[in-house]
């Protein structure tokens, strides 16, 4: 035997009177002063999603600042409790668990994934507290119960938009589908775009599939280029959506490609060259946006961040607090129980990321939407599209 | 009986609650491998892929047919062991690397197919209603845990688990006191599979949603490395192995961003120290027998057990 036994039960009872002292360490952290309001963050800060989840949390700091430089809401500060779930689902049901039960929030801003969210939500209600996420698009969100929402702009509401100004404004009539079989996000998207496209009167000349992590796209390209369409739509991330473009200009392609926010990241320009030149790209938010709210956002953003451009994600977070703020300024009450009533009432507010109205159904839509394009590398504000408020 | 049973868990507080169930469907999950790979000697790389299996049955049965939760990951349960057994009869006549290679394999297999299927909605994942349950879902996690703790120590004990912990020890010298050894692979990975399947199904229904790609090649290193962890061949060890891992980068959360960092450290720091697992070489029976001052009586394979060949 390497140890003796006694040994061993001593060592484990010394790591079990420490797990115990830690615990009651974060329950001395965890109680709630009464002239704070605390904003959960929720999302990825390691791990293969922090792109989403960092500048989520550094959009949620800034509003936090601004609104507590002007004395607080109902004359109290707001502070934001961030805790990192790695992305993962299980510890972002952990999390969400915390953030509710230990600290005391009253409302959570996040996950930035529709996964976690999904995970989150229920939680979320079951416990009486507003989430509202600034990041997920994928369908089945809202749907947990009248506390969650979020700020932004749907595949559904989107894609409808972007195929009216491509078939009316850009002439473009023959489209080629292309989705990334193993990421949730390509599967949901591609299908909005098919039935969007089905009722508009674009047609859908060739359907492909690839996955995440493939390199070869020579098959997919081969197939498409028989049909000879206008646009490659790519609902994936950028990676892939690079490759498939070397290798569409490689056979001779002359299309361009267009997707959703998975394309948009410098890899995608510095990875594809001048395959993708020309490519466009359909966001909620663009930093060209002239909105004076938006300009200001940048600008202290870049102040803040040692010279960092906000993203997408960076702006969504930062108007979910401010739209938290402003429901319960309305509601004149921080209870989540009254607040969210006004939460769903949210009507043209004027967010860095565009203008938000809360449906009924407590979907947002989100206007204008911003069409980027590639042009010298570097993805340029095309124009910023309307979207229809039915 | 259920408001005096919801009663008690509205006393606990809902955040280690949320710990609680983590960890008790990581023992049951670590218990699974631990008869594959502890008890058998099987290196399986696939056990996540087998917890999707039930996890995605159980969904469509709570959609679809709605059976009571109990009956429901009885039923996935033995889905996941079928699927086993069918993997299983082929690969499981090879053993060490290239079964393990197999079952990664296999595993990336059962993931592409969850991910193609429209029936498990694609990548899109599904959404699981709440079970309707008799027993508050936590207290049926940790019903399922100690029944599978019993389960399995009864197993170990059994003629059966003696053939399994004899096929781990020396396949060839099994063979010819007249164990069919590929009869009782198969057998033992079926059976870790329901413990996945089971497992599996308290997942999906506990996280309200379920998607492919949750129970990737990751999963599987995570059920692995609380049986490497606890120790191999142990119950206790998957026990304190699976309640180490689920509960560590919650406890080290105040760690801020050094947590990861900490917990890979406390993984490389434990196995130099126990290296064959924190309760390797610890038979909790005989450390109870000796505290109320009885000698421990020990026949010679836990013996062999004992010397700990992992």
């Amino acid at each position: 035997m390497l140890l003796h036994p006694f040994r061993t039960v001593a060592f484990l009872s010394v790591l079990f009177l420490l797990s115990l002292t830690a615990c009651s360490q974060q329950e001395h952290s965890g109680t709630a002063t009464a002239n704070t309001i605390k904003i959960g963050f929720l999302g990825a800060l390691t791990g293969d999603v922090a792109m989403f989840g960092k500048p989520s949390l550094d959009g949620m700091m800034l509003a936090a600042d601004e609104i507590n430089a002007r004395g607080g809401i109902l004359g109290k500060k707001i502070q934001i409790i961030e805790a990192d779930n790695r992305g993962d689902k299980q510890e972002g049901a952990s999390v969400t668990q915390k953030l509710i039960s230990r600290d005391h929030v009253i409302a959570i801003v996040g996950d930035p994934t529709t996964g976690i969210t999904k995970v989150a939500a229920p939680i979320a209600q079951k416990n009486h507290v507003v989430l509202l996420s600034a990041g997920s698009t994928g369908p089945g969100v809202v749907e947990s119960g009248d506390y969650i929402f979020r700020n932004t702009l749907l595949d559904s509401v989107a894609i409808p938009a972007c195929i009216d100004y491509f078939a009316n404004e850009l002439k473009f009539r023959k489209v080629a589908v292309v989705t990334s079989d193993n990421n949730d996000y390509s599967v949901g998207l591609s299908h909005t775009f098919r039935s969007a496209a089905k009722s508009m009167g674009i047609e859908i000349i060739a359907d492909e599939n690839i996955k995440d992590g493939d390199k070869d796209f020579s098959g997919q390209i081969t197939n498409i280029k028989s049909k000879n369409p206008d646009v490659i739509f790519f609902s994936g991330y950028y990676t892939e959506g690079a490759l498939l473009m070397r290798e569409a200009r490689k056979q001779g392609v002359k299309a361009i490609m267009f997707g959703g926010d998975g394309l948009f990241a410098p890899e995608f320009t510095t990875l594809g060259g001048a395959a993708t030149e020309g490519s466009m790209v359909a966001l909620g938010f663009s930093p060209e946006q002239a909105a004076p709210e938006t300009a200001a956002f940048v600008d202290a953003f870049k102040k803040r961040y040692a010279g960092q451009l906000p993203g997408l994600y960076a702006a969504q977070a930062y108007d979910g607090v401010k739209m938290l703020a402003d429901a319960m300024t309305r509601a004149n009450s921080s209870n989540p129980a009254v607040f969210k009533s006004t939460l769903a009432q949210t009507k043209n507010f004027h967010g860095v990321s565009g203008t938000v109205t809360i449906r009924a159904n407590r979907e947002p839509i989100k206007s204008p939407l911003s069409l980027l394009v590639i042009k010298n590398g570097a993805f340029m504000l095309k124009n910023k599209v309307p979207v229809k408020l039915d | 009986m259920t408001e005096l049973l919801q009663h008690l868990i509205d006393h606990i507080d809902p955040y280690y609650l949320q710990i609680l169930v983590n960890s008790g469907i990581g023992i049951i999950l670590a218990l699974g491998l631990n008869i594959v790979t502890g008890l058998t000697g099987q290196l399986s790389l696939g056990h996540g892929a087998f917890m999707s299996i039930g996890a995605f049955s159980s969904a469509l049965i709570t959609s679809k047919l709605g059976l009571p939760i109990t009956l429901n990951l009885v039923v996935s349960g033995c889905i996941t062991a079928i699927a086993a057994a069918v993997i299983g009869m082929p690969i499981l006549r090879l053993s060490g690397d290239y079964l393990a290679i197999c079952t990664l394999g296999f595993a990336e297999i059962i993931k592409v197919i969850f991910l193609n299927l429209d029936i498990t909605n694609r990548a899109l994942g599904l959404t699981v209603a709440p079970p309707e349950s008799f027993v508050p879902l936590p207290i049926l996690v940790w019903f399922v845990v100690v029944f599978a703790v019993v389960c399995t120590t009864l197993i170990h004990n059994s003629r059966f688990g003696r053939a399994l912990s004899a096929i781990r020890c020396d396949e060839i010298a099994a063979e010819a006191m007249g164990i069919q050894v590929t009869r009782y692979k198969v057998q033992s990975f079926a059976l870790g599979a329901f413990y996945a399947g089971v497992g599996g199904g308290l997942y999906a229904h506990f996280m309200g949603y379920i998607n492919p790609s949750d129970f990737g090649f990751l999963k599987s290193i995570d059920i692995l490395s609380m049986v490497v962890l606890g120790g191999m061949g142990s119950i206790s060890g998957s026990i304190v192995g699976a309640t180490v891992l689920s509960v560590a980068p919650e406890f080290l959360r105040f760690m801020a961003s050094y947590r990861m960092l900490v917990y890979g450290g406390l993984l490389v720091v434990i196995m130099i120290f126990r290296p064959n697992g924190l309760m390797g070489n610890v038979r909790v029976t005989e450390l109870f027998l000796r505290a109320i001052g009885r000698k421990p009586h020990l026949n010679t394979i836990d013996r062999e057990a004992d010397r700990g060949d992992s």
